[in-house]
């Protein structure tokens, strides 16, 4: 399930702590914060140590420390500025195939014995009821660190240089005419990991992602309607670079056109039509239809009580027909700009590249080491994630990414074989129910597709349909340069509910005969059947 | 761990002591959450984790910049105070400032109970085995969660300002599912104190629903009359009491907006018996001594008796609209004047129509009607005659919210409970009642279970 930017903005503001640190990250904010040095290798000793002296058949401990800068305007003015930094640990136990977990943001060899013992006590109090016991695949051990791809620290970057590049882009939005109000923000996000096992892995990671945004709005006080545009770029695994990457200012002026546009714009008449779908749009469709129906945990019931079960079943893999031949879905925790890549997961996996729909097959899971040996695996995939020092890791979505077509096959391409159609951009409303077989997504802009050839734009549109018929009406992909990498930022799941970043890399692609509704027309009351 | 009054007070002195700027806000918290998961009638995960933060505001020269901290000792809160403080000198003027608030008195709220903050391990671990052995003596599978949390926390202000509260709240929630996976029943409730939440009923219904669930029957999508019961109505309008903006209705971008450029306030938008208001000492649903913008909380009522009486400015948008700014909302209270209705009552009136427990994955679709989409969840029937006839498989849902508990719309309501939305997970309650509604607008079938 994913939460808007304005739901993490407002809750991102997290607290500032400091680590022992790998030597690539020391230089680079000594400048700015305190450093306090612990000795992670001594403490995580110290917790393995009593964790097993205690009864436990395995442990972990991670020591963490999360930064985030964020900035957000709206019009000519600065909204907010605000800086934050989270440092703490969590230690994990397996008592009698029980787990058991605390954390404590006093990073003190006292508090680590203290946080030890209680994650124990928890697991000894839980594990007299226990029904069946928890057990874990093997991995080896590692010991190594680990830094995400990217060129230009965003923490180096002075922050009038990221106002002004804000109000810029505002700026540029608010002169096109019809225009009302203009936001936009970024959100950069650092953490740094530190994870001891009981397997005798020690691994350090560095991970740098950002989230930069905008809204156009406009605005027809007459008829009282109003109308807006988001940016059609989304989060990703990189440094300040993403910001010269692209043509923000002109995307805004593009957005503010099109939001002054779709006052005017057609109704859509309700009906099945063809879709094409830009990646702008099409990933959070994956997230929701491919991403979340392949985690074991959903299809053992682990989510029942929250996000929800799959539709898929272990019974079903290599069998069932998820989508069309031309589909193949790639799990992904290396992909590149990939927001849920990582060298290691929270348990010392190492990042890994595998199937999980082959040909249109549904072919396999996403699994963490206690979710393998349920379905006869020997091996996890890497998929275990806690979202702070402080929560329990659990299992978490990696990358999933639909693969294009081999051939140099264009957005126009797809649009020349549709009749009557839609080519929809951008991320809109979603929901999904709780299996995921039906889901219903808006978008941020449309364009009517006739005969071959987009002829002007639509509004009010959702498109609602259920998993394996939309897959399987998939009958064309783009190729290579239609590929982008989007992903979102906030992804909710598990209880405590936890927010972990996923990219869904995906080209063009087209659909058919999906049914579309028009999502300004509820039907009043009176236009019923029957009455009580 | 957890702060105290004296603590509080203590700490947001020593930031303020280290601050430069003009004016400053500063704020500082504690808290401790204890949590237990369950499913497959298994133990799943379960930990405790202690929290703590400091954050501050400052302004310099109307510039102004934020930072925050998990680390309390001096020299993490100076950093911390130095950071906001070189934010705001890079920063352009803050063209919304207003000097933050001098000495104000806050009537404290009743929220915390100490038997929550402190829960046994071992009775925890003995009531959800429990809870799995009633799932087992009726042959379902269950899942759930129970959540312990206690906060303390002050705040202060360069002038002169301070306050400091403390609450509680514990939920548990429970899903049972039929071994077959073609019923799922669901039960969630919270309370601040731990001696009120009722285990057993949770489970309970949890288990009916499931039960009463199975063989359910495919029927067409369409225009229904339903009855909501709480849980349903929590999915739909737990916040409602939060969405009364008067910057954005002024700004015509609101479902409040009207033509011209003017606001929908006065106007009755809704069912004459509803109201809706924030109370921040109802002694079921205690909310926050201070609303926005620090401002001690006063109940207020968004709308009384379907009309819309108030809109929420902020003290800068009440500033710009020559009004005082709006003390609340601090919670939801949604009630109905006059009799009020049962569940029974609802469905013995009812010819044809359809019974929701619960909905799940809502969003918006149409900001300019309040319109959403999303699905019913663990229980749905079909009633006939005044009976439930059975159960029928899940739909979604296209449905403006306005239109939904607009004049002519709502035919009974029933007495408001304490019930928190499903995808919170009972971390924020309101008070809400079950509602019969002429007309709701199922868009097509889901058969997820």
């Amino acid at each position: 399930m994913t939460f808007s930017r304005r739901e993490f903005l407002k809750t991102a503001s997290i607290a500032l702590g400091a680590a022992t640190l790998p030597s690539w990250c020391y230089g680079a904010h000594a400048a700015t914060t305190a450093f306090i040095d612990v000795n992670k290798d001594s403490l995580a000793d110290a917790a393995l140590a009593t964790a097993k002296k205690l009864g436990a058949s395995y442990a972990d401990i991670r020591i963490n420390r999360y930064r985030i800068q964020a900035v957000s305007t709206r019009e000519r003015q600065v909204q907010s500025v605000a800086s934050g930094q989270n440092f703490g640990f969590g230690v994990r136990v397996l008592v009698n195939g029980t787990w058991g977990f605390a954390a404590s943001p006093l990073v003190t060899a006292d508090e680590v014995q203290r946080v030890t013992t209680e994650a124990i006590n928890i697991a000894k109090a839980n594990s007299a009821f226990q029904r069946k016991k928890i057990e874990l695949v093997p991995t080896p051990k590692v010991v190594t660190s680990w830094k995400s791809s990217f060129e230009k620290d965003p923490f180096d970057v002075p922050v009038e240089e990221k106002t002004q590049f804000l109000l810029k882009l505002n700026e540029g939005a608010l002169a096109v005419k019809g225009v009302s109000f203009v936001s936009s923000s970024m959100a950069w996000v650092n953490e740094q990991k530190y994870l001891a096992t009981s397997d005798g892995s020690r691994i350090e990671q560095y991970l740098i992602r950002g989230n930069p945004s905008f809204t156009v709005t406009a605005i027809d006080r007459s008829t009282n309607d109003f109308q807006s545009v988001n940016t059609p770029r989304e989060g990703q695994a990189i440094g300040y670079e993403y910001m010269a990457k692209h043509d923000w200012n002109a995307e805004a002026v593009e957005a503010a056109e099109h939001a002054v546009m779709k006052l005017k714009a057609k109704s859509i008449e309700p009906g099945k039509y063809d879709l094409v779908l830009h990646p702008s749009h099409l990933f959070l469709t994956i997230h929701e239809s491919v991403g979340h129906p392949t985690e074991l945990d959903r299809a053992l019931l682990w989510e029942a009580n929250y996000a929800g079960t799959s539709f898929l079943t272990p019974e079903k893999t290599g069998k069932l027909q998820f989508g069309s031949k031309i589909v193949n879905f790639i799990a992904d925790r290396t992909q590149p700009l990939g927001l849920a890549t990582v060298g290691y997961d929270d348990e010392s996996v190492p990042g890994q590249k595998w199937h999980l729909v082959k040909d249109g097959v549904f072919v396999d899971w996403q699994t963490t080491r206690d979710l393998a040996p349920l379905v006869g695996k020997k091996s996890s995939y890497g998929c275990l994630h806690a979202d702070s020092w402080g929560s329990v890791p659990f299992p978490r979505m990696p990358n999933v990414s639909l693969e294009p077509a081999k051939e140099n096959v264009t957005q126009d391409d797809l649009i020349a074989g549709v009749d009557n159609g839609i080519l929809i951009k951008g991320r809109g409303s979603y929901s999904i129910d709780q299996q995921r077989y039906n889901f219903q997504f808006g978008g941020q802009t449309f364009w009517e597709i006739k005969r071959g050839k987009v002829v002007g734009m639509l509004r009010d549109v959702a498109y609602q349909s259920r998993t394996t018929d939309f897959w399987g009406a998939c009958d064309g992909l783009g190729g290579p340069a239609t590929y982008e990498v989007p992903g979102s930022f906030n992804d909710g799941k598990g209880e405590p509910g936890q927010s972990n970043a996923v990219s869904h890399g995906c080209p063009v692609a087209r659909f058919r005969q999906i049914n579309v509704l028009n999502t300004a027309s509820t039907p009043a009351a009176g236009q019923m059947e029957d009455d009580h | 761990m957890l702060l105290n009054e004296s603590d509080a007070r203590a700490l947001t002195e020593k930031i303020l002591s280290f601050v430069t700027a003009t004016d400053a806000a500063v704020s500082v918290g504690s808290d401790k959450l204890s949590h237990l998961r369950f499913a497959g009638n298994n133990f799943l995960t379960s930990g405790t984790r202690v929290g703590r933060s400091a954050s501050i505001t400052v302004w310099i020269d109307g510039k102004r910049g934020s930072s925050s901290t998990n680390d309390t000792d001096d020299e993490s809160l100076k950093i911390m105070v130095e950071q906001a403080e070189k934010i705001a000198r890079n920063s352009p003027i803050d063209r919304e400032y207003l000097p933050t608030l001098g000495k104000h008195n806050y009537k404290p709220t009743s929220g915390y109970v100490e038997s929550t903050a402190n829960l046994s391990l071992a009775e925890r671990a003995k009531n959800i085995s429990d809870i799995l052995a009633e799932m087992e003596k009726n042959k379902v599978i269950g899942a759930g969660f129970h959540s312990a949390r206690v906060q303390a926390g002050g705040s202060a202000t360069k002038n002169g300002n301070f306050e400091f509260e403390r609450s509680t709240n514990v939920s548990l929630s429970v899903t049972s599912r039929t071994p077959d996976g073609q019923s799922s029943g669901y039960f969630l409730r919270s309370h601040y104190d731990i001696g009120k939440l009722d285990t057993k009923r949770i489970a309970r219904e949890s288990i009916r629903k499931a039960l009463e669930g199975v063989n359910a029957r495919t029927i067409d999508p369409g225009v229904y009359t339903v009855i909501l019961e709480p849980q349903a109505v929590a999915d739909l309008l737990g916040n409602l009491g939060f969405t009364f903006n008067a910057r954005n209705a002024d700004e015509g971008r609101s479902v409040y907006s009207a033509p011209g450029g003017k606001t929908r306030l006065g106007e009755k938008i809704f069912d004459e018996r509803i109201s809706i208001y924030s109370d921040p000492w109802h002694p079921e649903l205690p909310g926050s001594q201070s609303a926005q913008g620090g401002l001690p909380a006063q109940k207020i009522h968004l709308v009384r008796n379907g009309l819309l009486e108030n809109l929420v400015y902020t003290r800068f948008w009440a500033k710009q609209k020559e009004k005082q700014p709006t003390p609340g909302p601090v919670n939801t209270i949604f009630v109905a004047s006059g009799p009020t209705s049962t569940i029974e009552d609802m469905i013995k009136s009812t010819t044809r129509g359809i019974l929701v427990s619960r909905f799940w994955y809502i969003r918006g679709t149409d900001q300019r009607t309040a319109s959403v989409t999303g699905l019913t969840r663990d229980g749905v029937w079909l009633i006939e005659n005044g009976k439930i006839a059975y159960p029928v498989k899940n739909f979604r849902f296209n449905q403006s919210i306005t239109q939904m508990l607009a004049p002519g719309n709502v035919e009974m309501i029933g007495a408001s409970e304490r019930v928190g939305g499903s995808e919170g997970g009972g971390s924020n309650a309101s008070l809400l009642p079950a509602l019969k509604l002429k007309a709701f607008n199922f868009t097509s079938q889901s058969e997820a279970v």
